[in-house]
């Protein structure tokens, strides 16, 4: 626990970047807001919520990076009780701590807005934290891979928008072409959004991609989970 | 009591490059052990894995009692590390870096505010405890690492050229530090470019070279086995000042006195300097530069 709070400690102490990076994904919904209507806005916040939840995953890449090449903070804590899971969780939740903030920020909204019920909630928070799980296992492959800061801090903000602002997050699968729908069906976040989508009414699929949609997810962070097991050391080899 | 074995000890990396051959040595208890060697001759790929980070290809390797390889879970909690090249995070302050440290390594809230005092008092680091590390000098953040390594109070303390960056004055604090951390006992090896550092500090000194050990036992050891002695410098006669200095190697003190008498009869100034390590550094590592340049 005191590995990610040391994590986000530079965050916590700042509380105006701990905001800014907190209400990151959230910035599209205002425009959404004022230029779409309320059920637009009310999809784009969903959207918003699966996306800080991706984000804070992708961006594991950097603590990953950094407390082994920069700061060689992993170093001193291999040599110590500290166990490699919890030094993991640690660097992990950290991300998390950042999110929060926004996370509850939306939530209210989306509360406030009518549209919520607690399942829907709950299986929102599902498929984001599933997602989450994917993309630490690739922020942890990717942080343990990258040998330079300036990859470091490239990488993970270049896959953000591909899997963030490029796929139908904010906005309907509907709205793409029907050639690059299949396409986009291909992006972990697509399936997150869909799926928190139709849990709070907002779109209707039928049963078998809900399904698909779940195993895709689960497949996803199970593929993630080992590749970063190959790739991020402990004790290097 | 041997706090460090290593036998015949091998590291390849995955890539191919062979960092380490057939080294072999043990550190007692309480010994301040100084790992020399040139720029990627193995001294950090060596400490790493006796710091249970990397693992060996060849050989084998214990720390207190328990192998590097297969029982690294019993070695850690003992240990700690000043990894080479280490930077604290700069928007934290060092009281931050150093408290933090002492809860991630078990110790209560309480316990880690009275260690946190106590080594940064230590490490004169106190008075700076609410900057932040990019508000530090390079040598007050260079002792900020050496503190959250401290905090451990660690029985095998491995350090990676920790005073590099440091002042004169910063450098000394840190070796009254680890002198007086094995006085109570605990076991330090070290790795330093600094050979006045390691002739100051070690017990033993273990010089490696292309991965291989060039030279094992005492500074004194060092400078004997190599036959480095003193050595004397006589300045230019006067009205002569273009001519270089003449530097001589006595062998006897016969040789001394008769340079000593030809200095007061020329009216040269003579200076007598001391064998140091350097001078048997140099003669060790030299020797395979040589060889490498044939």
């Amino acid at each position: 626990m005191y590995i990610g709070l040391f994590d986000a400690l530079p965050l916590l102490r700042d509380p105006m970047l701990l905001v800014v990076i907190s209400l990151f994904s959230f910035l599209p919904v205002i425009f959404i807001f004022v230029f779409a209507d309320q059920a637009s806005a009310v999809q784009s916040l969903i959207g918003a919520i699966v996306l800080t939840f991706s984000f804070t995953g992708l961006f594991a890449s950097q603590s990953v990076f950094f407390n082994k090449q920069w700061f060689r903070f992993q170093d001193m804590f291999v040599a110590s009780k500290v166990s490699p899971a919890s030094y993991a969780l640690g660097l992990s939740l950290s991300g998390l701590v950042v999110a929060l903030p926004g996370v509850v920020v939306a939530l209210v909204l989306l509360v406030l807005s009518g549209t919520s019920s607690a399942t829907g909630v709950v299986l929102l928070l599902g498929t984001s934290i599933l997602l989450w799980i994917g993309l630490v296992f690739v922020g942890f492959a990717i942080g343990a891979t990258t040998k330079n800061a300036r990859r470091a801090n490239s990488i993970p903000q270049v896959l953000s928008i591909a899997l963030g602002f490029l796929p139908p997050v904010y906005y309907p699968l509907s709205r793409l072409p029907a050639i690059a729908q299949p396409i986009a069906m291909l992006i972990p976040t697509t399936h997150a959004a869909q799926l928190a989508k139709y849990y709070f009414g907002l779109i209707s699929i039928p049963a078998s991609e809900v399904a698909i949609g779940w195993a895709y997810l689960i497949g996803f962070a199970a593929l993630m989970g080992f590749i970063a097991s190959r790739r991020a050391h402990w004790v290097d080899p | 009591m041997e706090v460090v074995r290593v036998e015949g000890l091998g590291k390849t990396y995955p890539g191919g490059t062979k960092a380490l051959e057939g080294v072999s040595f043990s550190i007692d208890r309480g010994e301040i052990f100084c790992l020399l060697g040139r720029n990627g001759a193995g001294k950090t790929t060596l400490l790493r894995i006796l710091a249970t980070q990397l693992k060996p290809t060849v050989g084998r390797a214990s720390v207190l009692g328990h192998d590097v390889l297969t029982d690294p879970r019993a070695i850690r909690p003992h240990i700690a590390v000043v990894p080479q090249e280490a930077r604290p995070q700069m928007l934290l302050s060092p009281y931050d870096h150093i408290f933090y440290m002492c809860l991630i390594r078990g110790r209560s809230r309480a316990d880690a505010k009275e260690r946190t005092r106590k080594v940064m008092d230590d490490l004169g680091l106190w008075e700076h405890r609410d900057k932040l590390a990019a508000d530090l000098s390079g040598g007050l953040r260079q002792r900020l690492i050496i503190a959250m390594a401290m905090v451990a109070d660690p029985e095998v303390l491995f350090l990676d050229e920790p005073t590099i960056g440091l002042d004169p004055l910063g450098r000394r604090s840190v070796w009254a530090m680890l002198r007086g951390l094995t006085k109570k006992g605990a076991t330090i090896l070290l790795t330093t470019h600094y050979l006045d550092e390691a002739e100051v500090l070690a017990d033993h000194l273990l010089i490696v070279d292309k991965g291989r050990t060039a030279f094992l036992g005492t500074v004194e050891e060092a400078k004997g086995d190599t036959g480095v002695g003193m050595r004397v410098i006589m300045e230019p006669a006067a009205g002569n000042g273009s001519a270089a200095p003449e530097v001589l190697e006595p062998k006897s003190s016969e040789e001394i006195l008769a340079i000593v008498e030809r200095g007061l009869r020329e009216k040269r100034k003579v200076t007598f300097k001391p064998a140091s390590l350097e001078d048997a550094f140099i003669k060790i590592v030299g020797g395979s530069i040589e060889v490498e340049n044939t």
